[in-house]
């Protein structure tokens, strides 16, 4: 048992020497028990650091309108990618398969979101590989 | 209780190898079939090439101004697995890339796919966000780690550094989101490790530019958009008691070779708990395309040797963008307003 914690206490010391993976720790600002699929048109497209921000009109049931934002990639790692403002124009309709925020406010983190038909919305024609060894994804 | 105790131990060391894992693109159980522990490599992936003469700045510095990247997939510690292991062979290799690919065609977040409802699923595809090193340019070498020599890892923390480290933890504990003070430096926008010193590659956007002048050659690291200027006039490091996160770095030209060095950081950037580290780096530009980085990072209170480590940067097309993090950090927002909504309805049950 002991030998156990004191084999935790050193892996845990190795992740704080590693770099965090992402800017932040989602689980701490989207909650895992409120996973959500909003149906919705993109009004804008807020390219910023350290996060984009997706703002879509969502129809509720009652037929009212309820704005949502919604949190995606880095624009930098976007903009190589190949993708610009003009990539997600007002209007488009979405589908974003994702968590609310754990205040509760009209935000979440868009773990997949796909076009209306199904297409993926980022890197869809990416071919998982193609970017391998010498090879530059940002042209 | 005793079960219980045992039970949540092993679930927090498996979440703990886990995350560790998921850190760590290379560093899993595909890497140990690969190779056969412990033979040792032999040619270093990368060398100095003596026929090459690098272009000139106009005072008459070897050229290495651009933007680069330092994207890599090599682990900066070697997977425990490969021992003193040092090098692949290119047949090694070959199958860790093939590896790499196939990972990536699960088109998942580190190409697991996570169970609903986890914390470790509350996160988006990096694959589909382009987020993914692997989707980025990348320079494979035969390294199996990035912190070069037998052991090829972090030495372990001296008694007194891991005794500092588990009062700060201790403290911390329980206060994690009172306030912006209390999240990790990266979430609030302010410094991130990989600027270093040791510059290291970031999960993300591992690009930088040097931009040289008369007396000084800059680094701007696009994540995110620290400079470190690097002041080549022979000046000595300011007191020990001016302490600053990237701390204060000197530097100056051993042939083609800048050799810079950098003290007087504060205890919290890049090694939380160092308290006198001191890091020595070697820029060398070995062709057109590629400067070999080698660093080695000293602290007597912190490790009881130094680590050094070695990685190619390359050359790539475009600019660096702006990485204006603060203003449109909603993830700070996000966090410290979701804990008051969670500490409120506590309340009220």
């Amino acid at each position: 048992m002991r030998k156990l914690i004191v084999m935790v206490a050193s892996v845990a010391l190795l992740v704080v020497a590693v770099p965090a993976w992402a800017h932040h720790a989602f689980s701490a600002e989207f909650d895992q028990n409120k996973p959500l699929k909003l149906k919705g048109t993109v009004t804008k497209w807020e390219v910023v650091n350290p996060h984009s921000w997706i703002h879509i009109n969502v129809k509720a049931d009652d037929g009212s309108v309820v704005p949502w934002m919604i949190e995606g990639g880095s624009p930098n790692s976007l903009y190589r990618a190949g993708f610009t403002k003009d990539s997600l124009p007002p209007g488009t309709e979405i589908i974003v398969d994702g968590y609310q925020s754990k205040d509760g406010e009209h935000r979440a983190v868009g773990k997949d979101i796909v076009f209306a038909d199904g297409k993926r919305l980022f890197l869809g024609g990416s071919a998982p590989g193609a970017n391998g060894p010498g090879s530059e994804a940002t042209k | 209780m005793r079960n219980r105790c045992f039970a949540s131990t092993a679930a927090l060391a498996a979440l703990v190898v886990f995350m560790l894992l998921a850190q760590a693109p290379v560093a899993g159980q595909d890497v140990l079939h690969v190779a056969k522990p412990p033979a040792t490599g032999k040619a270093a992936p990368i060398a100095p090439n003596k026929t090459y003469a690098p272009p000139k700045t106009a005072d008459g510095q070897p050229d290495l101004s651009g933007v680069w990247t330092n994207n890599t997939v090599t682990p900066l510690e070697r997977p425990k697995g490969l021992a003193t292991k040092e090098f692949y062979t290119e047949e090694e290799l070959a199958a860790v890339q093939k590896k790499e690919r196939e990972r990536l065609a699960t088109n998942e977040e580190d190409g697991r796919p996570t169970e609903a409802g986890t914390a470790e699923d509350v996160h988006y595809d990096f694959s589909q966000f382009g987020l993914d090193r692997a989707q980025q340019q990348l320079s494979w070498n035969r390294r199996t780690s990035l912190i070069s020599g037998p052991e090829g890892r972090i030495p372990p923390l001296t008694p007194e550094a891991r005794q500092r480290r588990v009062a700060a933890a201790a403290k911390q504990k329980g206060h994690e989101l009172d306030g912006p003070e209390n999240r990790p430096l990266g979430a609030r926008c302010l410094a991130r490790a990989n600027v270093g010193p040791p510059l290291l590659p970031a999960a993300y956007n591992s690009n930088l530019q040097i931009v040289q002048g008369a007396g000084y050659v800059a680094i701007e690291t696009e994540m995110i958009h620290d400079t470190r200027v690097i002041a080549l006039n022979g000046r000595p490091h300011p007191p020990q008691s001016i302490r600053q996160w990237y701390g204060d770095s000197i530097g100056h030209w051993e042939g083609n070779t800048l050799v810079v060095d950098t003290t007087n950081f504060s205890d919290q950037n890049p090694f939380p708990g160092a308290q006198n580290l001191h890091v020595t780096e070697r820029f060398t530009r070995v062709d057109a395309e590629t400067i070999l980085y080698q660093f080695t990072v000293e602290d007597p209170g912190m490790w009881a040797q130094p680590w050094s480590g070695e990685l190619p940067i390359t050359k790539i097309s475009g600019n660096l963008y702006e990485y204006a993090c603060h203003e449109a950090n909603y993830g700070l927002i996000n966090t410290l307003r979701g804990a008051r909504v969670a500490e409120a309805a506590k309340k009220l049950k």
